[in-house]
């Protein structure tokens, strides 16, 4: 935003928009009523930085709320999802139960059908016991490298992001550049104020993105951790349909030969 | 959709179903196969209940799965009994809650017997539900999360148990049993601080701990949040950590009006729910109690 005047077109808006302001200017400082449109358009000019970097603010405010309002539901998220997971994990040690189940029971039908039978199942390896479930621990290996890979490299993203940001140093300069270039005795007094609002502004909107970067960073953070995590159970969701399949084809294999044992 | 029809022949399967059980009590029936009779009349219990959910009789369906439930009891088939209970307990929710918790309850009395801890939690915590919203009675509410969370904790569900315990801590702290709250929310943060996933949230878990303390004791939350502090640095860098400093400053000059400003701010960015403002409420009153001066 430049603040060097272009005195053509805009002084129609200037009529319009001055004019309560020259009233304005009237009561306290007549000196300025006869301001040049040069300054004129300075002061105009400095209540638009003015009004922007208000915006600015406040929408980096509302950037901020919006932030944490997502992290809240990642959170909420993630713990759910946790949670599905490990009943994920119970099911899946509960069909293998029910594998091992069903394979003493089909010995015994094998032994009831016939002596043969029986025979044979003397010769067939006895079912081994269960494996424990290790899962939990690869899980959340997986999430914490995947984590930290996404935590090192959005660390590198927020230095360049910091060091080459174009709009915070260029607001800034302009800020303070344009007043002090344009500063000419009278006005002199009218831009110090206004420079002193505009650094606070801009130093709430500094640390407001500053905060609004650490939050995002959290924010992929938890969305990475969010994909391992849901990948992993996609993966045991599959398997789990198999045994399912397995179990279902069993059982009712099971339930034909009691029927026909009758 | 012909539902008061179904009414009707849910009706009159009751009535079979009764004569069956009833015919199957007497000498003859017992020795022709009673048992086949009382099997086919739990069946036709379970359809008839299912009729009527159809025709949305709650109650009726409600007291046809107990009817079934306990002829399964009767034959040893404990695990179609617990389920024909539960089935009760769902169909009673929308019209006894009493009696939904009392077939819940013996739902969970069978699971506990049969050693499926899992489910009996799972019942546990629908239980203190109701409880929660219908039948509301806090101090139930408790006994049932927290013996829902400890079962899960024997089996391992360590984040459903974690579930089940913020809710105990919660209303532990609403009425007013601090020691109890701040022990569950320092358990749950510690648990979940180095869990990758969960970490986001531990921050959490440790601003309701200190806020119970504080509203026991300043000091106390003092101790408790550098103690905080130190296990768990990410905590001083959220937002929330800020906020209890300066609430404990505008606590040590008792000036309320620090108190209230810095809790509007955070609000602003934040919203407090219900439980937070209601402890942050509390906190206040002790300032201006300290103070003497009305609000």
């Amino acid at each position: 935003m430049s603040a060097y005047p272009k005195t053509h077109n805009p002084f129609s808006e200037d009529d319009e928009e001055e004019a309560p302001r020259r009233g304005f200017n009237f009561d306290e400082d007549p000196e300025e009523s006869s301001l040049s449109p040069a300054e004129r358009r300075q002061q105009r000019l400095q209540q638009e930085v003015m009004r922007t970097a208000q915006s600015a603010v406040d929408s980096s405010q509302r950037s901020i709320g919006l932030i944490y309002q997502s992290e809240k539901v990642g959170t909420e998220t993630a713990e759910e999802l946790i949670r599905q997971g490990e009943a994920l994990k119970r099911t899946e040690r509960m069909i293998d139960n029910m594998d091992q189940d069903m394979k003493t029971s089909q010995r015994h039908i094998n032994t009831i059908k016939s002596v043969w039978g029986g025979m044979v199942n003397y010769f067939k390896a006895k079912p081994e016991p269960p494996r424990p479930a290790q899962k939990d621990q690869p899980v959340s290996y997986e999430a914490n490298s995947s984590l930290q890979n996404a935590l090192a490299e959005s660390k590198q993203q927020e230095d360049k992001y910091h060091a080459s940001h174009p709009n915070l140093r260029k607001l800034e300069t302009s800020g303070f550049g344009a007043s002090a270039s344009l500063d000419n005795g009278p006005s002199d007094q009218n831009g110090y104020p206004k420079n002193k609002q505009l650094r606070a502004a801009h130093q709430q909107l500094d640390t407001n993105l500053d905060e609004m970067a650490s939050g995002l960073s959290r924010l992929r953070g938890l969305g990475l951790g969010l994909q391992a995590e849901i990948n992993d159970q996609d993966v045991s969701l599959d398997s789990l349909l198999n045994k399912a399949d397995n179990m279902d084809g069993k059982i009712s294999s099971t339930n034909r030969q009691l029927k026909n044992l009758k | 959709m012909d539902n008061s029809g179904k009414e009707k022949e849910a009706m009159q399967l009751m009535a079979e179903a009764d004569k069956k059980v009833k015919s199957s009590g007497s000498f003859l029936g017992g020795m022709f196969g009673g048992n086949h009779k009382v099997e086919d009349a739990c069946e036709m219990y379970a359809r008839a209940a299912n009729m009527f959910k159809m025709a949305k009789n709650w109650s009726a369906a409600g007291s046809a799965f107990c009817q079934a439930a306990r002829l399964h009891m009767q034959m040893q088939n404990k695990l179609d009994s617990a389920t024909s209970f539960v089935d009760a307990g769902n169909a009673y929710k929308k019209a006894d809650p009493q009696e939904a918790i009392n077939c819940l309850n013996a739902a969970i009395d069978i699971y506990t017997d049969m050693g499926r801890f899992t489910i009996a939690a799972k019942h546990h915590m629908t239980i203190a539900e109701i409880y929660e919203s219908e039948l509301v009675d806090i101090e139930k509410t408790i006994a049932h999360y927290e013996q829902a969370a400890d079962y899960y904790k024997g089996e391992e569900s360590n984040s459903s148990a974690n579930k089940c315990l913020l809710k105990v801590g919660s209303y532990s702290a609403q009425l007013e049993q601090y020691p109890k709250a701040i022990e569950i929310y320092e358990q749950v943060a510690t648990s979940t601080m180095d869990n990758p996933l969960l970490k986001y949230n531990a921050k959490e878990y440790f601003w309701k701990a200190a806020l119970c303390h504080f509203i026991v004791d300043e000091l106390n939350a003092k101790l408790a949040i550098e103690k905080y502090e130190g296990m768990f640095p990410a905590f001083s860098d959220s937002r929330e950590c800020k906020l209890l400093k300066k609430l404990l400053e505008a606590h040590e000059e008792q000036n309320s009006e620090a108190f209230t400003e810095a809790v509007k701010e955070f609000d602003s960015i934040s919203r407090l729910d219900q439980w937070q403002t209601t402890m942050l409420l509390r906190i206040k009153k002790t300032i201006q109690g300290d103070a003497g001066d009305l609000k």
